[in-house]
């Protein structure tokens, strides 16, 4: 089966993607994070103690089928291709980033379209930013910002990643090594066979699809071109759906779960996503695709997730959600706020400083 | 529904090469336009130049003497 055929295929395909969202969701993981990819990067970091927020610590089976969804189907329909070499630690800065601006917002971009399926109005906020920081991203690659070519390398390169992900996964089942959360988002989940299989269905689609959250912002900016956008309007459908006959949708900015109404937090948080997300190219999600069909430059960029969400843990530079119980607004403390306006400071470093002339020396 | 077209492909190896090649088609009023990269042709999620079917050996020579590096080119409907 084509995915990208038509645009109906590519419509059909989101739908796919918000159908197996919606069955984690309703199955166990939290309602409005459902497989959100930096929330999950963040709860496996925490499974393995990199950070201690007992909330957030529970070793995701989604991540790994992300990786070995997409590894399976680029080695059955020979897509596979192992390569490297593309300024992996600018990468990997841009990992930490993309991690930093997500855990400020409280979400990646699939989150982000998530919470915009279940009526939260912060994440249209967030949209505004997401967009821009696209917007900014693009600019740059017009100036002529380029991180270098990627080379092709030993077939094993690539493997590496999927391997030590489902090796992980095989301790967190069957030793107690990892930490586990006993309340708070972290202990909501799916059964974990059920996490599994929608992964790899997930990640097997994404791969086919090509979904990517910046991307498709991306392409409507620079070629108005709208395919790869139909991916997420089929997947924002399906979450529509799912949300207004489970009761989970309310159209408001207060109340929402895991979530808070910071207004220039949640914009800043997603336009360094949004910045990040082109320069490394692609959004999280398409960065663990991207590493399990053979990019280590992005398996980079996923241990900079990785570390990223740890060090936003750690340093306090993640946001606080609201709690309507104790009045909390909730948001980034001070030093979230001042790390995020860090990494766009870096990100314009990077952005506009990095030429295809540098490239060609 | 637009009617698919043959057309000459050409990837690269980055996107700023794509922008380099879009630049420099358009300085020279050359036919064509930036596309993503045709799935036939790639996994990958990068831009392809898409122009009217030519003789690749002209084409290559011309990116050639303009210093404009690529990765393959091919003919392919889009």
């Amino acid at each position: 089966m084509n995915l990208t055929s038509s645009k109906k295929m590519l419509w059909a395909s989101g739908a796919m993607l918000g159908g197996i969202a919606a069955l984690l969701a309703y199955f166990g993981n939290p309602k409005n994070m459902a497989i959100c990819v930096a929330c999950f990067i963040r709860d496996t970091a925490g499974a393995m103690k990199f950070h201690q927020a007992e909330a957030v610590q529970y070793f995701r089976p989604e991540i790994v089928g992300f990786v070995a969804g997409a590894f399976l189907i680029a080695l059955i329909t020979k897509e596979y291709r192992s390569s490297a070499g593309s300024s992996p630690m600018i990468r990997f800065l841009l990992g930490v980033l993309m991690m930093i601006g997500s855990l400020v917002f409280l979400g990646c971009p699939l989150r982000m379209v998530i919470r915009m399926a279940a009526g939260d109005l912060n994440a249209y906020i967030a949209l505004i930013g997401f967009v821009l920081g696209v917007a900014t991203g693009s600019l740059a690659l017009k100036k002529g910002f380029s991180l270098g070519r990627a080379y092709e390398t030993k077939k094993s390169g690539g493997w590496v990643l999927p391997v030590i992900l489902v090796g992980l996964l095989l301790l967190s089942v069957t030793t107690t090594l990892m930490a586990s959360s006993e309340s708070g988002p972290g202990s909501m989940r799916a059964p974990i066979l059920l996490s599994l299989a929608g992964g790899l269905l997930f990640g097997a689609i994404a791969q086919k699809s090509r979904a990517c959250f910046a991307g498709s912002v991306r392409d409507i900016l620079l070629l108005k071109n709208f395919d790869l956008i139909s991916v997420i309007g089929g997947f924002f459908v399906v979450m529509l759906i799912y949300n207004i006959a489970t009761g989970g949708f309310h159209f408001s900015f207060s109340g929402q779960p895991v979530a808070h109404a910071q207004h220039i937090w949640n914009l800043l948080g997603m336009y360094v996503v949004g910045f990040a997300a082109v320069l490394a190219g692609g959004c999280p999600l398409r960065q663990l695709v991207l590493a399990g069909q053979g990019s280590s430059d992005s398996a980079i960029t996923f241990l900079g997730m990785f570390v990223g969400a740890a060090v936003c843990h750690n340093f306090g530079l993640a946001a606080a959600a609201a709690n309507a119980e104790t009045n909390a607004p909730g948001g980034p403390a001070a030093a979230g706020k001042a790390a995020v306006l860090l990494c766009i400071v870096i990100l314009l470093a990077i952005g506009f400083g990095i030429r295809k002339r540098e490239d060609r020396q | 529904m637009r009617k698919k077209e043959m057309k000459l492909v050409i990837t690269f190896h980055t996107t700023a090469d794509a922008m380099a090649m879009e630049k420099r088609c358009k300085t020279e009023k050359m036919e064509g336009r930036l596309i993503p990269v045709p799935r036939i042709l790639s996994a990958g999620c990068g831009m392809a130049w898409a122009c009217p079917p030519l003789d690749s050996e002209q084409l290559t020579r011309w990116m050639q003497e303009r210093h404009l590096r690529y990765e393959s080119i091919q003919e392919c409907l889009v």
